[in-house]
């Protein structure tokens, strides 16, 4: 989409991937500096960082990014969200996206921000995530499971009226890899609701925590590990919540090819280790999740696990408001997407008192996004505010044109 | 963790084991003993021991008298097996594993598939109810379908039923009734109208029928009633040649299901390629004869 206005200009790698999402969603150009520069080692782009744009260039028509010698500087000028129409990179209407072995983010780094997108594509999203780096477990730079981004952060936009047709199957699990990098799961991503705008939301009901699903998962190892995590998660969380129900799985080790000298087509295992997702769900369908997964070097015992996911998802539970910390940002960039009309959403303290919140109100404003408005909640004792955002009414430019 | 968890439970358990019943903490039995009796008789046991019966009488002392002293007594006990025969309680958690706690394989399937968890909740919780909600309402449904049969039943035969009282109409109503049922059903003629009969009796039944219709209409007319177009009376499409089916093969003749040539046919039919004179002398013979018919004429 071209656009005669200035680039935005943006500084450091934080919240880089929200910024171009915004910047691919309002169509307005970015000129992002300073990504790294101070590092003497690694400057410049990470590999997640590339792989996301690459992402981006896969599922958009038309958009330019310039990466400067050193990676430092990246110029996005974002085309239009296509989606999977065939003849532009798809096949058989989805698109195979590969991840290189170097990544050490979990799949969610690029699931959440590519539903964000989804919902304004031209057409319906199908996306194939392989290749050795994909992880679907969480990891320990603090990426959701994808088990959490199915069962937490999916069913949120039902709440924007964006609610068919939306799967994420798990293919094949895999664990962080030995160094904390590279995996070797499989994951496919169906987003077929595509809406001109999503409806404006007024969350302002918490209501109360009536079922705790989960999902524990063993790679590569004994499932005696998930009966152990099941068994300490719940005892910790049935005598809060009596329907608490964690579905096991155990996989086989993921083999990726690791081709030597004297054997072409050896193949390694990767991504062994367990680890546990939780969701509690309220009476009005507010979601709290909270992930836990061994690390690549091991040495946790699954109780250890478990405990730590319960506790984890107790604290979530604690912050208090309609969202959780991990899913704010998602509903509020969709907020803001939203018709011209107020939406409000009681938030926690805590979980908007988050530098990343706080970052991504000021690149919204930067965006031309009005300002939020924050009050305290009335009659609520756990200090949660209430946040009105004004939405854009931008919504699906392909589909205005369209 | 788990070892620090036995402590607690311990911990907790002691002081109330001191506050609640200092005496009897070695002899839960006489307690219990002196319970019913207090509610009951007097019990005389054979079995209490001596000391069981001392410690009876220094309670008894304890409850007349002072407890302070008692309580000073038995709370130098309490520190010795504090310190010495500590009990270990443990707290076996291990019970979450129970069968019925396992979801089954539909759920697990329903759970782990790539839909997502708001759709998947419904049908994991609800089966049970629904089946038995769905057993209702089907109940209700066909309840209501009987009634709505009944009522359209009763809508369009209750013309039939002006002299009966009876909803179900009976004798002669019930087969007219039956008539009117098959007819809606489709059947083309009601089972009741007579097929042969008279000529002149029929001629006698379509006039009064066509009189009734015009004297309707006259009347209608008269009194400025405006009525249906009159249906204009259909004359039997085939104009008097009557369809006879396979019988009206232009050879042989049917009859008894089977197609009979004679000679004649037979040489007409093998001649018909090479020999259409023969044909179409025949044709002429035909001709002489209707001639000869016209004649007679």
């Amino acid at each position: 989409m071209a656009t005669s206005q200035p680039p935005l200009r943006f500084t450091s790698h934080h919240n880089l991937v929200y910024r171009l999402v915004l910047s691919t969603l309002t169509g307005r150009t970015v000129h992002i500096s300073q990504i790294r520069s101070s590092s003497p080692t690694n400057p410049g782009l990470a590999p997640h960082e590339i792989s996301f744009l690459r992402l981006l260039d896969a599922i958009t028509n038309g958009s330019q990014m310039e990466i400067s010698y050193t990676g430092t500087v990246l110029v996005y000028k974002p085309g239009l969200v296509t989606g999977s129409t065939t003849g532009t990179g798809a096949s058989g209407g989805m698109i195979t996206y590969e991840l290189p072995s170097n990544c050490n983010r979990g799949l969610s780094y690029f699931l959440i921000p590519l539903c964000l997108l989804a919902p304004f594509a031209k057409a319906p999203m199908k996306v194939l995530f392989t290749g050795p780096g994909v992880i679907t477990s969480s990891t320990p730079t603090g990426d959701m499971s994808v088990d959490s981004v199915r069962t937490a952060i999916l069913p949120l936009y039902k709440q924007f009226g964006i609610f068919n047709n939306i799967e994420l199957r798990i293919l094949r699990r895999s664990n962080t890899g030995p160094t904390g990098r590279g995996g070797g799961g499989e994951v496919q991503l169906v987003f077929g609701h595509q809406v001109r705008l999503p409806k404006t939301l007024h969350l302002m009901n918490a209501g109360r925590i009536k079922r705790i699903r989960g999902v524990v998962y063993s790679v590569g190892v004994s499932g005696s590990n998930n009966a152990r995590m099941i068994e300490t998660a719940r005892g910790i969380l049935n005598p809060l919540s009596p329907d608490t129900y964690i579905f096991s799985d155990v996989a086989s080790a993921p083999l990726v090819p690791a081709p030597d000298k004297t054997n072409p087509q050896a193949k390694k295992k990767i991504g062994l280790g367990f680890g546990l997702s939780l969701v509690a769900e309220s009476s009005t369908g507010c979601l709290f999740s909270a992930d836990v997964a061994s690390p690549p070097s091991g040495g946790q015992a699954p109780e250890e696990i478990g405990k730590q996911c319960a506790f984890q998802l107790l604290e979530t539970v604690a912050k208090g408001g309609c969202v959780a910390p991990a899913a704010v940002t998602t509903m509020f960039i969709l907020m803001t997407m939203g018709s011209e009309d107020v939406g409000r959403l009681q938030v926690g303290r805590d979980v908007i008192a988050d530098p990343n919140v706080v970052q991504l109100a000021r690149d919204l404003s930067k965006f031309g996004a009005p300002g939020w408005g924050i009050r305290d909640a009335p009659d609520n004792g756990d200090g949660d505010v209430i946040v009105s955002v004004v939405g854009r009414g931008i919504g699906n430019v392909g589909r205005k044109v369209a | 963790m788990v070892v620090k968890r036995k402590r607690e439970t311990t911990v907790v358990s002691k002081p109330q084991a001191k506050e609640d019943s200092p005496p009897p903490v070695d002899n839960a039995q006489d307690v219990f003993r002196r319970l019913f009796e207090a509610q009951f008789e007097p019990l005389d046991l054979p079995g209490p021991t001596a000391k069981s019966t001392n410690s009876d009488e220094e309670n008894e002392d304890d409850d007349d008298s002072d407890l302070s002293g008692s309580e000073s007594d038995w709370d130098g006990m309490s520190d010795i097996s504090d310190e010495s025969n500590q009990v270990e309680v443990v707290e076996h958690t291990g019970t979450y594993a129970a069968p019925t706690d396992k979801m089954d394989k539909k759920t697990w399937k329903a759970f782990m598939s790539g839909k997502l968890l708001s759709d998947l909740d419904k049908p994991s919780t609800e089966p049970e109810p629904t089946s038995k909600k769905e057993e209702e309402e089907d109940a209700h449904e066909s309840a209501n379908l009987k009634h709505d049969l009944a009522l359209q039943r009763l809508l369009k035969e209750s013309h039939l039923l002006d002299s009966a009282d009876d909803l179900a109409p009976t004798g002669k109503n019930r087969l007219k009734a039956l008539d009117l049922r098959m007819q809606s059903l489709g059947a083309k003629t009601s089972l009741y109208a007579q097929t042969k009969m008279p000529t002149a009796h029929r001629r006698g039944i379509k006039a009064k029928a066509e009189s009734k219709e015009d004297r309707r209409r006259q009347e209608a007319k008269e009194n400025g009633i405006i009525l249906e177009k009159p249906s204009k009376v259909q004359k039997s499409s085939n104009n008097g040649r009557r369809d006879r089916g396979l019988a009206g093969s232009s050879v042989g003749k049917f009859s008894g299901g089977t197609l009979n040539l004679n000679k004649d046919d037979i040489a007409r039919v093998q001649a018909s390629g090479r020999r259409m004179m023969g044909g179409r002398g025949k044709g002429k013979t035909r001709g002489a004869r209707g001639g000869r018919g016209g004649s007679k004429r």
